[in-house]
This record gives structure tokens, sequence and C-alpha cells, in this order.
């Protein structure tokens, strides 16, 4: 395990997102006297932990000549919201939109690569990245930190090179998977069971219905403001984008901000 | 502060003794190709990487310990949970061989999909399973099939399903201990006939007529076991293999979705089926029926 640094606090505890190990039977390493802090039976102590989850739900659907992916602009740290105005949708290339949630450090250095990356391709082979090889990419971009992984859940979407909409959904470590649509993020399972329903009709028996864009981008508004009902990591704004051949457009939703 | 890492660049027969610039640039890569804290490694793209590992005493119980790709509920207290549970199987019969995989992927109680495509297709003659931690096994088994490719280009033959299977059991005991979870087999159709390899992440290899592996492989062996002959015709083995993951997705939880089917056979693989096996249920509970009509 990682060695842990004893930590002087002259201060009030302060209340750490990863929580406090308790050590049983180990006083000398711990710093908080039972008696200061009453109520704690036994002494704490903290530990570093590199990661931290700032919340956010993403979410994509691809049709047959468009993308539309869609993520909250929520950014928390425990109880706290640290940003209403946070974007986690990033453009990589003229053929692909990353969308990412988890922590955001992690988040914005994974985002820097790849952006590296679809810059020294461009200068390589003079031609932008198709949207099949940029879902390799961060594959091997994610599973190249497998014994310390990029705490991040992505979805990447984008137009393939025969023009059809493509998404593909991520695991932390590089696991992917084309899919027609996918969610991620803290309001994952309140958002997937309702795109399962609508766009995936599942366990439906009636013809499953082609839905245009216009139609999917109020689905999305719909999934959100559900999520953003039972889930306290989303909220404050929707920023959804939606490419196709001819580019991409962004529209902003308001949502509650409670 | 100036460490050379590995030995010292020794003077072969051939080594141009006035060749300053190679051992130079030899022992400048040796310096920085590992880079430390306050100067990491630069990104060098083309080149194979190497991985980072965390920066502890003892990285490989870090690794197993937090990032571990394990199944059932063993990565309740990591963090990061990945994608990993399943049933596979694959079994030789006088007709080739066949593989039957289910499609579903959970991470802790969450089932991330119900449509992974766990069959690998190295090449047209090699097939791969996936078992165990998703990520782990498509990226070893893509650079297997990258291996594969170039022993093809250096040799001027195919490679043999032994070589290509021992490939991949020599990376995995390599990494043996860093938590990576991977069950697989690699079956194909070399000079030798049809072959069967089980590998495992910790590098066992082993050779055999059939296996099962995942999560609800007990179940898959309780009717492998029962119903399989040497001398099956291609559509009973097909029968029973698509029977064998039914039944396992219908009791294990972690597996469920789609059965996909591949038939090994000495010109190549060949994709048989994809059914859900929602559908399976009904079909069987049918001819269950009337059977019991009869």
């Amino acid at each position: 395990m990682m060695s842990s640094t004893t930590s002087t606090f002259g201060a009030p505890l302060m209340r750490h997102s990863e929580g406090q190990v308790v050590l049983g039977g180990s006083g000398e390493d711990a710093v908080f006297k039972p008696a200061d802090y009453p109520g704690r039976e036994q002494p704490y102590e903290h530990r570093f932990s590199p990661y931290d989850f700032n919340g956010g739900t993403v979410a994509g659907v691809s049709g047959e000549d468009y993308l539309v992916i869609a993520a909250d602009t929520r950014m928390s740290s425990g109880y706290e919201i640290l940003s209403r105005n946070t974007s986690k949708l990033h453009q990589l290339n003229p053929n692909a939109i990353l969308a990412s949630s988890g922590c955001k450090t992690d988040m914005d250095q994974l985002r820097s690569v790849l952006d590296i990356k679809s810059k020294i391709y461009q200068h390589n082979h003079r031609k932008s990245m198709t949207a099949t090889s940029t879902a390799q990419m961060l594959s091997n971009t994610l599973y190249g930190r497998r014994f310390f992984p990029y705490y991040a859940f992505n979805v990447l979407g984008g137009i393939d090179a025969e023009g059809k909409g493509c998404l593909f959904s991520y695991d932390a470590i590089g696991s992917f998977e084309r899919t027609q649509y996918s969610a991620t993020g803290s309001g994952q399972a309140y958002v997937i069971p309702f795109l399962d329903n609508v766009i995936g009709n599942r366990n439906h028996t009636e013809e499953k219905p082609t839905l245009s864009k216009e139609e999917v981008v109020e689905l999305m508004k719909e999934a959100f403001v559900s999520a953003g009902e039972r889930d306290i990591y989303t909220g404050d704004a929707l920023e959804i984008m939606v490419m196709t051949k001819d580019g991409v457009t962004k529209e902003t939703f308001e949502l509650k901000k409670d | 502060m100036d460490f050379a890492f590995g030995p010292e660049p020794c003077m072969a027969i051939g080594h141009d003794i006035l060749d300053i610039g190679s051992r130079k640039a030899q022992a400048k890569r040796q310096r920085g190709a590992l880079g430390d804290a306050m100067s990491p490694a630069p990104l060098e793209l083309g080149m194979p990487g190497q991985f980072d590992l965390p920066n502890v005493e003892d990285p490989a119980r870090y690794c197993r310990t937090n990032f571990a790709s394990v199944c059932g509920t063993g990565d309740e207290h990591q963090a990061v949970k990945f994608a990993k549970g399943t049933t596979t199987l694959a079994f030789k019969f006088n007709d080739g061989i066949i593989i039957s995989v289910d499609s579903r992927s959970t991470m802790g109680n969450y089932i991330s999909s119900g449509t992974v495509q766990k069959i690998i297709k190295i090449n047209p003659f090699l097939l791969g399973t996936m078992a165990g931690g998703a990520a782990d096994c498509s990226f070893w088994e893509r650079n297997l099939g990258m291996e594969c490719r170039l022993y093809e280009l250096r040799n001027g033959r195919r490679i043999t399903v032994a070589a290509a299977s021992k490939l991949l059991a020599n990376v995995m005991s390599s990494y043996r201990g860093y938590g990576l979870s991977m069950g697989t087999m690699v079956t194909g159709w070399d000079e030798t006939g049809p072959q069967l390899y089980y590998v495992d992440d910790d590098g066992t290899r082993l050779k055999g007529r059939y296996f099962s592996v995942g999560s609800g492989s007990m179940y898959a062996y309780g009717v492998l076991d029962t119903g399989y002959k040497p001398d099956l015709t291609v559509d009973e083995a097909i029968e029973l293999g698509t029977r064998a993951i039914y039944h396992a997705t219908h009791r294990d939880a972690a597996s469920g979705g789609i059965n996909n089917l591949y038939h090994m056979t000495k010109d190549g693989w060949k994709f048989i089926h994809a059914v859900d096996v929602n559908d399976l249920h009904y079909k069987y509970a049918e001819e269950k029926k009337n059977a019991m009509a009869t």
C-alpha cells in the first residue's frame, strides 16, 4: 500500500471526500486524540487518494447520418458544487467528439494527450483521423495507463467514413464497443434505462421507430431532466452537440440548479 | 544526477569503435527512457511505450489491490470498477472446433453492455475468446494479432496455434501479480489440425479437448460434459454449444445477452449465429412441453 504520511492538523478536521481510514490500535500514528473530537471513538488517519470523483453525466445517441452527444455542466466534489458551467464535451477532430465524466484532472489530461496525438497524426498523414481510428486511439491511450488508470469514463461519438453516425462507449481502462446509444457517469443508471426503452425499443413488441435528430435532442433533454431529479451530481445546464457531415451545432439547455 | 540504467553498451564484433554517435544515442536512450518524477519521459509516438506504474514501494501489490479486474464482487472496495463477467466455451470434435460465447459485460452490479463481442478474430484462421477483464482481453489479443501478422511477414508462413498461445502466455507471465484478469481460449486450425489452448492471466497455458471459462463456466461444463462426443455432427455440435451457453446465462447473473457461435474449419473460422438467449429460453421451453406431451 502507499506509505501514509502522518499529517498534523491544527485546524478542525477537514472532511475528505475519500473518507478516512480507521486505525485500530496504532495510536502512535494517529494525531487525533478521541477526546478532541467528541463522537469519534477511534483515531483516524488521512490517506492521500490520487482520485476525486467530480460527478456529471454524459450521454450519446448515433443515428443514420447524425450524432447527438450531451453532457451536463456541473462539477462537484463530495457535497459541494465547484462549478456550474464546466464543459465535458470536446471536439478532437472534424470527425469525433469526446465526452467524459469522472475525475476532472484525469479528463483534462486525457483530453490534452488525445489532442496532441490527433495533431501529430494530422501533421504526419495530412488528413484528420477517422472516428473509428480515434476510437481505437482512445482505447490504447487508456490501456497505456492500465496500472494507474485515468479515472475518466468516456463516450466518443462521431461520423464514420461512410457518413453514418457512430458512438463508442468505454470503461476506465479502454475496453470499448460501438453502440447505438450510451450513457456514463454518475447518472448513468438513470439515463440508460430510459434510452434502452425509447431508443433501443427493448422488450417492446412493436416496430422500432426511426428518430430524427430533432426528436433525439428532445429525448436527451427529457433524459437529463429525469436524471437531474434523482442524482445530486447532475444538473445546472445541459450542453448538446449535434454532428452531421456538414458540421457541428451546439445548444445549451438549462436544468435545475438545486 | 546521471544514472545509467542497464548494462553498459558492449563492444560486439562489428561494433564500429569510431561510431561514437550511436553509442551516445544508446546511452541517452537508456538514461532518458524511463524518466523520473520531475522530468517524465517524453511522448515518442510510434515507439512502443512502457506502462507507467504507481510510484509506491510495491507497485504489483498496489495494482492488484486497487486496479484489479476481479470477477464477482471482489472489487467492491475499488473506486474504479472494470468491465468483466462472462461464459465462454470451446470444444474440439471430429469436424473442427465450436466456439460459443455470451455477450454480457458487468461493472460491479451494473450491466455495462449486453452486446459485447467476446470472440476476437485474430486472423482468418485464429480466434480468441474473451473472459475476465474486457480491456485486458481485447488489448492483449489485439496485440497478439499484431505479433501473428509480424510472424507471417518475417517467416512467410502462418503462425501455429501453439506458438500464438505461447506468445500470449509469456506476456501474461511477465505481468503476473499486477491484477490483470484474462481467461482466454486461443483456437485455430494449422498444419497439425484443429488446436485449442487455454491461456490464463497467471501464465497458465493448457492444450485440451474442451474448455469453458468464466463466471458461468460451471453451468456450461455440466451441459458440455453430458452431451459431448467426439463424433458429433456439425449441427449437433452447434446445438450443444448453444444449449450450454443458454443454461449458463439462465443461472449465472453475470452472463446473458446474445449467444455468438463460430465454427473453426480447415478453411478458417465461420460465423454461425447470434441468437438472443431470451428467445432460446422460450424455444427450449416449447420443446420440453412438446416432448412431455407426446
